[in-house]
């Protein structure tokens, strides 16, 4: 079976996405110019416990979880779409 | 540019979550009219895509950082409609799972990157195309990110008005990180019309 071409990229920007997202965000201390104008303003995040908060997977390895959560992501996705799919498919036969 | 719990006012949130639901209803109305599965399968794979290429950031050293967007991509490869709901996907997952952008803050962010990008970058690249497919693509992308990170600025000001500064951080940093989407934009945009241009909806 030939994979689709876009699952492929999505699938090799996942792989590669930890050395951006994880080793060099750490190594020079990653900030959106959105983070400067929370500072600036003197405003502060609220503190939560999401469970898989800055793609990460609770016990696994930050390299492994920031991946792991990529494909969950993924499939997120599709599945999202999957339903939007059926459901306006339902609506479309139902009217007509 | 995903705006976090905790920094945006009541009325910046009621007012967005509002905006939101009155263009998610349009949308919707729309696209119901156009979907078929290929619509479908091509929604899934940007969308999928594009939520992969925001996992990379780009740390920039001594500066700030940043990650694709992807909203113009969205709108040119997809059209508005079908982008603003491929965007929306990206973030309610973002946001829902992994709380990258915070849930009060979903309708702003919606707003700026599903809405304001996806539409700046399609209204852009049709009039300027027929020109050249790379200045497009570029000045697209460009416009897109510039304008949701300003309009992202400008909601953080109503919300906090005691400094105007944030606005222009956000306006500036976006204006000049804009010029690296907008070469992301250019690039795919001009690689897919080569391969399969019967794809871009533009």
């Amino acid at each position: 079976m030939k994979l689709p071409r876009w699952l492929i990229v999505a699938t090799a920007l996942i792989l590669v996405s930890p050395l951006f997202g994880i080793y060099l965000a750490d190594l020079v201390g990653y900030h959106e110019p959105l983070d400067i104008a929370i500072e600036i303003l003197g405003l502060k995040e609220w503190e939560d416990k999401w469970p898989f908060k800055d793609y990460s997977i609770p016990g696994l390895d930050p390299y492994l979880g920031y991946i792991a959560s990529g494909f969950i992501g993924v499939g997120a996705i599709a599945l999202t779409i999957f339903i939007l799919n059926r459901a306006l498919i339902y609506i479309r036969k139902k009217g007509s | 540019m995903h705006i976090p719990d905790g920094v945006l006012s009541i009325n910046v949130i009621l007012s967005t979550y509002v905006a939101l639901m009155g263009v998610t209803y349009v949308a919707f109305s729309r696209i119901s009219k156009i979907w078929s599965s290929s619509l479908a399968g091509k929604t899934s794979s940007i969308a999928a895509l594009t939520f992969a290429a925001q996992m990379i950031n780009w740390p920039i050293p001594g500066g700030t950082s940043l990650h694709f967007v992807g909203g113009a991509l969205s709108g040119i490869v997809l059209g508005p409609w079908a982008g603003f709901t491929a965007m929306l996907i990206v973030l309610l997952v973002q946001a829902l799972i992994f709380h990258d952008g915070g849930l009060t803050a979903l309708g702003a962010n919606a707003i700026n990157m599903a809405v304001v990008a996806v539409f700046s970058g399609y209204v852009l690249y049709k009039l300027l195309s027929r020109r050249s497919t790379w200045i497009a693509g570029f000045t697209s992308g460009w416009l897109s990110v510039f304008l949701a990170g300003a309009l992202c600025g400008v909601e953080l000001w109503l919300s906090n008005p005691i400094s105007i500064t944030p606005l222009v951080v956000m306006a500036l940093w976006h204006a000049a990180l804009g010029v690296i989407e907008g070469a992301i934009t250019a690039s795919a945009i001009a690689y897919v019309k080569k391969k399969a241009p019967q794809i871009i909806e533009v």
